[in-house]
């Protein structure tokens, strides 16, 4: 497939059980299932599309199965994930606005006394807002949670595009 | 009253004054000293020189001075901090000083002699805390700063831990210079302080509203905890956004991590749609891939290398069909044309005519450019097309690369 190597590779480095490696396991076994299941001659755009939708899940499924149920934020990610409906999207917008108007409920509630409005006030909150809604799984998380979600959440981004962007590379390359 | 207290000051000390003056101002710039050592300092100096102060706050006139002027006599320890948690606590500045505990006591006396340097306010004693009228502070407090609430709250620290020092005039006089020295600087400088003061610390007295006779001290050391849990994380968000150096103060930063998830995902989004394109139009023969090492190739290939073998080769063909599916998840996906990200970049640059066997080739500058500029300045793609065949893509300015670089092989 690649007749070119890469400048450095380091095979005996490498770590097994790295979040790295088990995601670039699982996302290309799933590819492969992705590839096997549909022709792969040029179709039209809408299959395509299908196609990308089908691959991007299962990117995201496979890094939220990599970490397994560690992190709130894959367990929020694999539970979208398994009760959303393919076609619905507009479900998913429901769902959404209501998760959002939930949201500030929940935030409400856990607030212990002023101390909180008051930063909220202070123009925390729409930042705050605003993350909650990126990161999945954090509308009903404190401040303090939702920013170590983050930051893994941040960490295991930056690895699958790594590794989606090298698969993407080989790909180009054959 | 300010005349007063400048004459206090010009009384006749000892001549040990000013080196009390000296070591306290030396025990304000330590910010990880142990809380013990100060406190047995300042029961030093109180003890050295608790006699002669004490005439001279029995000479005070008026109750007002009285509580001014024992405002730091509260600050000699030896109890324990516990109870006297109603110090501010800025949050973000708090933490700068990374290595501090999360024990409270010595967070907030360091906390207290940084932020109210005026006052130059070291140790609590507890016991002294126990005996405190809050009527008096706060009619004390208004009237003389007559600022209002904020004033209010900056003083409130400060005469929380008077109000207790006046009940026990025998515990440390010996700060009485400081306070003397407090009070005038907090009253010659009263109105300009309390305006700065009171909106840097706006967000750090939050807490100190609630009323000292209630039971608030686990809540307000859980709030100081919190937050200084807070400050730290964020300073891990620091370290793992890029570009975050410069930028200081929880919004700005929150706004840098929102803006970097989002790129972050808006990528994964794009390089999944260029791999369902490539994969349309590549055969992907997984027999021939051996399952085991292709993982540890992926995993280890370098993300920003410029891939030699690219110089010279092409480009991936798409017919216009895909072409124009690409348009569509072009159009499907968010692309706010000022956040283009990479993968905006390689999927603007990947169309090209399927094919180009006969006629001349289409130069695509595609991975390698757009891999290989993360410190370069804001660069223009430009794709150069078939003639016969393809819509030019227009130009897609990818400045996000200078400022999202990702790390390589992070495991």
């Amino acid at each position: 497939m690649n007749t070119s190597k890469p400048p450095t590779m380091d095979l005996q480095n490498l770590n097994p059980s790295s979040l790295k490696s088990r995601f670039a396991t699982r996302f290309l076994r799933a590819l492969t299932k992705i590839n096997a299941q549909k022709p792969i001659s040029p179709s039209s755009p809408t299959e395509i599309f299908q196609r990308y939708r089908r691959i991007k899940v299962a990117a995201d499924k496979s890094m939220a199965y990599s970490v397994r149920s560690r992190r709130t934020w894959s367990r929020a990610t694999l539970w979208r994930l398994r009760t959303r409906s393919p076609r619905s999207r507009l479900a998913t917008l429901a769902r959404r606005s209501s998760v959002k108007t939930r949201t500030t409920t929940v935030v409400d509630k856990t607030s212990h006394g002023k101390e909180n409005k008051e930063e909220r006030g202070a123009g925390l909150g729409v930042e705050e807002e605003e993350l909650r809604e990126l990161v999945p799984g954090g509308e009903a998380m404190d401040l303090c949670n939702l920013l170590d979600e983050t930051a893994h959440y941040i960490k295991c981004l930056t690895t699958q595009v790594q590794v989606m962007r090298t698969i993407a590379n080989l790909y180009s390359l054959d | 009253m300010l005349h007063r207290l400048e004459s206090l000051e010009s009384c006749n000390y000892n001549g040990m004054d000013v080196a009390v003056l000296e070591r306290q101002a030396a025990r304000l710039k330590w910010q990880q000293q142990n809380y013990v050592v100060q406190n047995n300092n300042l029961v030093e100096l109180c003890a050295s020189s608790m006699p002669q102060f004490q005439g001279l706050i029995g000479s005070n006139i008026g109750s007002g001075q009285m509580v001014q002027l024992k405002r730091p006599e509260v600050f000699l320890g030896s109890g324990d901090f516990q109870e006297f948690v109603n110090f501010p606590v800025a949050g973000a500045e708090f933490g700068d000083s990374e290595k501090l505990d999360l024990v409270p006591p010595e967070a907030a006396a360091d906390y207290c002699i940084s932020r109210t340097s005026s006052c130059q306010m070291t140790a609590l004693n507890t016991s002294v805390m126990k005996e405190e009228r809050e009527d008096m502070v706060l009619e004390k407090m208004e009237s003389t700063t007559g600022s209002g609430r904020e004033s209010f709250n900056k003083r409130k620290p400060e005469a929380v831990a008077d109000h207790k020092g006046k009940n026990k005039r025998i515990k440390g006089e010996g700060e009485s210079e400081v306070k003397t020295k407090c009070s005038t600087e907090i009253s010659r400088n009263s109105s300009k302080e309390n305006s700065k003061a009171s909106e840097v610390q706006k967000l750090d007295y939050i807490h100190v509203r609630a009323r000292r006779g209630q039971a608030t001290d686990s809540h307000s050391l859980a709030e100081r905890a919190r937050r200084e849990k807070i400050s730290m994380k964020m300073k891990c968000l620091q370290d793992l956004v890029p570009g975050c150096n410069k930028i200081t103060g929880k919004a700005g930063m929150l706004d840098e991590i929102i803006n970097y998830v989002q790129s972050l995902q808006r990528q994964v989004e794009f390089l999944s749609m260029k791999i369902a394109a490539l994969n349309s139009s590549v055969q992907f023969n997984v027999e021939n891939l051996p399952m085991k090492e292709f993982p540890a190739y992926v995993a280890n290939f370098p993300a920003a290398a410029k891939l030699p073998a690219m110089a010279g080769l092409p480009y991936f063909q798409l017919n216009p069909l895909q072409k124009e599916s690409v348009n569509c998840m072009l159009n499907e996906s968010i692309l706010p044309a000022q956040t283009a990200t990479e993968g905006i970049a390689s999927a603007s640059v990947s169309i090209s005519e399927q094919s180009l066997s006969s006629s001349s080739m289409t130069q695509l500058q595609p991975f390698s450019t757009w891999n290989m500029d993360p410190q370069g300045s804001s660069s223009n793609l430009t794709v150069i097309f078939h003639s016969s065949s393809i819509v030019r893509v227009e130009y897609i300015r990818i400045w996000h690369l200078i400022r999202y670089t990702p790390d390589t092989d992070t495991s």
